[in-house]
């Protein structure tokens, strides 16, 4: 809307512009007030911009050649002029935001809330390129911006938020704004304006106004699924509705020269941010049990994935602050990551049912534990960079009984967190020799670890990330370890019934018959029936859940008997 | 850790009738281990109960006007901030003890009570932002009347006039309470003379959008209540028993001081700045046995009494600088209502008084609202980082 000069037109140009303006002036007259100019008649729009061109060369001209014709009074009626100019372009300026502000993005009706409902479902490690393709997909315009030059990552959409003649209307509006020195002015309606629109996008993409004592009472299901929200959310704030906001600033000042359109873009989009930025804080700094592990680890991962699109974004000095926060809270959930990742360890180790589980069988912690750390090695690439330091295990070599005990040496080369993992079997291990003390009888103690140590065993081999990390060696170790209990078990289930069969003590020498004594012999038989019966009974008690261990032991236990029942 | 080193010495229980709870000199025999612990603990806590009492009196032996003013608002978190050091570093050579019962409780409760106040800590973040925000139509007013560096010297007119009363209207309407904005809004209007008779739909707009964005500027629901964290900060917040100084080796005494500490300090701010819901009314009880109990309850008084004068009792918040902005404005709005022009010499000079009178506040805000927001979020970051210390060590 390039308005032509009109050199000609020299005290009368500025008499029949001062005439329009004061038309407008919305103090003056019902029918001004009433009215918006550029709302009921674009040519009226033109007509009342030249005016103010007009009113302002009028002005400069006057400043700078300090002409003596503009007496004071004169002087002070320009600037009266200029004032009601500026106050009508104000009220018109923001009745053309608000008007074009009212349209949201986010339309909840729109297939964006039911798309959010199917990631419910789906894995939870969302991809970055994912999630902003689905949330484009449900936008009204999604033409991706070439005027860009300073965006560095490519997963940035940035979206049209208002039709191109609002743009250029406030363009043509703003321009004289500033030039007059109402700047400020300007920033602050166009921020208070603006901030109202992204406040109701926040609203319907789902983001809450909570605190961090709202935080701490949620319950953990609650929690989760607020977060699942706040990730899909925030890929969308920054990535597409603050980078449009930051184009919309852009393209509106864009004759004005860069400082106002990021102060612009600051005033409207700081609060906003921070109020985004505050979630993921709070959560950052939460209590961490050993179930939120992952959830933190998916905010880390999110929030990581997101900082070079934050710095994209928030490049200029004065958003300092929100990028500084943002590093803040991904360290924070490293933090919190490792933390719980250590509260781990000591809950396994101090993990104190003493009742046991009856007939040897797995222990809910077993699977507890060797859940959680598959679980674990599923975040593999995250907590390979997270783990940073070998754990801490106590006194090592100290033969101290009542801590467990890991021989580092032959682990070298791995990685913190397969060191990690080990130790956490280790620890278990640990805490399962303990459970067994409470046995009374023997061979169950013995049974209880050869089912454990085998369930460890095959949750081990049944996951190859984890078998990659724990490592063959450490795996044959375990290996080694269950069958020596399987041995123990054998023993001293069946000792007392083989020495039944034994040989010794039944030869008498002398008498009629070389040979056995017949009275001993029966003897012998029928201890060991009893004893056969005993152990029967004992053994149909005793579980041993795995099919194949099973078989394994049937074979060797009938292997020892039966010769010797011959 | 028990030794019999002070049945000898008279001191300890000299200090003891000083500094801690009065207990019964049978009760002190009749125990092995000394109150306070080993000499060096004793020189430990008695130093840091000490080193808070001198800080809180430097803090309260300024005069009335510069009480709750920014300065000494950034001075009084910087107490705060020093006395959480000691604190920790109490805790630190003390870690053995901090571990067992009943101390573990008492360092968990603190800890609790510390994790409140960074709500605290983000609502008064959002307040400090309100006030640049007022200050941003502060500059407003002053670029119209001449009051920035930028504006060439040039005589006054009506224009002028207009633009800067428009901007004190803004202004006094986001200065206002919230509980006030519904019909104080309209009484301003009245009061700001004929030139604001406008009833444009988009002015009203204009006005309601101000309040409206004064909701929107708080992070936080519009359930959150800054009075009622400050009550649950100081829930329970008790005098430690005689039983538990003992069971503690004197260690209960700076935990319960480090509370109360933090109790006052977020009092004083949610005092200070503006934030949803400032309701001042906490019970503080300090044994005056303590040193620092004295400045402390002093300071509540005097910044209770201030919140109770006339000309207060409105204000969204008792810093010496929004009352400043606030009557300087509003001086010269009631000046910018009643001047005729063209402008006579004396009108014209007492304008330009005034407009220098609200430059000077705005000039010292603008210095000092930055640092302090970085202070408020440096008292959020080691109230985080003190708590997982404590709960890696637990």
């Amino acid at each position: 809307m390039e308005l032509p000069e009109n050199p000609n037109k020299d005290s009368n140009g500025y008499e029949s512009a001062e005439k329009i303006i004061l038309r407008w002036d919305s103090t003056a007259s019902e029918d001004a007030r009433e009215k918006m100019i550029f709302e009921t008649n674009p040519h009226e729009a033109d007509l009342y911009l030249q005016a103010v061109d007009e009113i302002q060369r009028f002005l400069s001209h006057a400043s700078i050649s300090n002409n003596a014709a503009a007496s004071t009074d004169d002087q002070l009626k320009v600037n009266s002029t200029i004032q009601i100019a500026m106050a009508r372009l104000e009220d018109e300026f923001r009745n053309i935001l608000m008007t074009n502000s009212s349209a949201s993005l986010f339309d909840p009706s729109s297939s964006f809330s039911t798309s959010s409902h199917h990631e419910l479902e789906e894995d939870d490690t969302v991809s970055n390129e994912d999630s902003s393709h689905n949330g484009l997909l449900q936008l009204q315009h999604c033409e991706s911006s070439d005027s860009s030059t300073y965006r560095s990552t490519s997963s940035i959409r940035e979206v049209d938020l208002m039709p191109g003649e609002a743009i250029s209307d406030l363009q043509a509006i703003a321009t004289r704004m500033i030039s007059s020195g109402y700047l400020r002015e300007c920033i602050q309606m166009y921020g208070s304006v603006r901030k109202s629109a992204i406040d109701s996008s926040f609203r319907k993409l789902g983001i809450e106004k909570l605190s961090i004592g709202d935080i701490q009472r949620l319950e953990w299901e609650a929690l989760e699924s607020k977060i699942r929200r706040w990730i899909r959310a925030a890929k969308v704030c920054v990535r597409i509705l603050f980078a449009s906001e930051k184009k919309l600033c852009e393209l509106i000042f864009e004759c004005v020269g860069t400082d106002i359109d990021d102060a612009c873009f600051m005033e409207t989009v700081k609060g906003p941010a921070i109020q985004l930025f505050n979630f993921a804080e709070a959560i950052s700094i939460s209590r961490g049990s050993p179930e939120k592990l992952f959830k933190i680890l998916d905010l880390h991962d999110a929030l990581m994935d997101l900082l070079p699109d934050i710095e994209a974004v928030f490049v200029s000095k004065s958003s300092d602050s929100i990028r500084v926060q943002a590093a803040e809270i991904l360290s924070r959930l490293a933090e919190a990551a490792r933390g719980i990742l250590s509260e781990f360890e000591s809950v396994i180790l101090r993990e104190p049912s003493r009742v046991p589980v009856p007939g040897g069988a797995i222990h809910p912690l077993t699977r507890y534990v060797m859940n959680y750390i598959s679980l674990i090695s599923d975040y593999k690439q995250t907590l390979i960079e997270l783990i940073l330091s070998k754990p801490s295990t106590g006194s090592r070599y100290s033969g101290d009984q009542s801590t467990p005990d890991m021989e580092f040496a032959e682990l070298e080369g791995k990685t913190p967190l397969a060191l990690y993992l080990i130790w956490i079997i280790v620890v278990l291990q640990f805490n399962l020799e303990g459970k067994s003390k409470h046995y009374r009888d023997a061979s169950l103690a013995h049974l209880f670890i050869m089912n454990n140590v085998h369930y460890i065993v095959q949750k081990v081999k049944g996951s190859p990330e984890l078998r990659e990390m724990i490592g063959d060696d450490y795996l044959r170790k375990l290996t080694g370890k269950f069958r020596q209990a399987a041995t123990s078990y054998q023993r001293a289930t069946w000792v007392s019934v083989l020495y039944c069969l034994r040989d010794e003590g039944l030869h008498v020498s002398g008498s009629f018959s070389s040979g056995v004594s017949k009275s001993a012999l029966r003897e012998r038989f029928k201890t060991f029936n009893a004893m056969f019966e005993e152990v029967h009974r004992t053994q149909a008690t005793c579980l041993i859940a795995d099919t194949q261990l099973r078989e394994e032991l049937r074979i060797s236990i009938s292997e020892k008997l039966i010769p010797a029942y011959r | 850790m028990p030794s019999t080193d002070y049945q000898g010495s008279s001191s300890p229980l000299t200090n003891l009738g000083r500094s801690f709870l009065p207990l019964r000199r049978d009760q002190v025999h009749s125990m092995e281990s000394p109150i306070g612990g080993s000499p060096s603990n004793e020189a430990e806590l008695e130093s840091f109960q000490r080193q808070v009492a001198d800080r809180f009196h430097d803090l309260a032996s300024v005069p009335s006007d510069e009480l709750l003013s920014l300065p000494w608002v950034r001075k009084l978190i910087d107490a705060f901030l020093c006395c959480q050091e000691e604190f920790r570093v109490i805790l630190f050579n003390n870690r053995t003890p901090v571990k067992k019962p009943p101390m573990d409780r008492l360092i968990a409760d603190y800890n609790e009570r510390a994790v409140k106040a960074l709500d605290v800590c983000n609502a008064i973040r959002d307040g400090i932002e309100q006030i640049r925000q007022w200050q941003k139509l502060i500059e407003i007013v002053l670029c119209a009347l001449g009051g920035d560096n930028n504006s060439y010297q040039r005589s006054l007119g009506e224009g002028q006039f207009r633009r800067a009363r428009k901007a004190l209207v803004d202004l006094a309407i986001a200065m206002l309470d919230e509980k006030d904005s519904g019909q104080a809004l309209a009484h301003r209007n009245r009061s700001f003379g004929r030139h604001n008779n406008s009833s444009s739909h988009s002015k009203d707009h204009h006005h309601r959008s101000l309040g409206h964005f004064r909701s929107l500027s708080w992070s936080v629901s519009r359930s959150w209540s800054a009075a009622r964290q400050l009550q649950a900060i100081g829930n329970n917040l008790a005098v430690p028993r005689g039983n538990e100084v003992l069971a503690t080796n004197g260690l209960a005494m700076p935990v319960y001081t480090m509370g109360s500490v933090l109790l006052f300090v977020m009092w004083a701010l949610v005092a200070a700045i503006p934030c949803q819901d400032r309701g001042l009314q906490v019970h503080f009880n300090f044994p005056r046995q303590f040193p620092w109990a004295a400045p402390i309850i002093s300071l509540h008084e005097r910044i209770l009494e201030e919140s109770k004068k006339r000309d207060r009792k409105n204000a969204c918040g008792l810093l010496r600088e929004i009352y400043q902005m606030e009557k300087c404005s509003r001086l010269l709005g009631e000046l910018a209502d009643s001047v005729q022009f063209p402008l006579n010499e004396e009108k014209e000079k007492e304008v330009k008084q005034r407009v220098n009178e609200l430059k000077q506040v705005s000039d010292a805000m603008k210095e000092d609202l930055e640092p302090l927001e970085k202070q408020v979020r440096e008292v959020f970051h080691r109230i985080v980082r003190n708590r997982t210390e404590g709960l890696d060590s637990l």
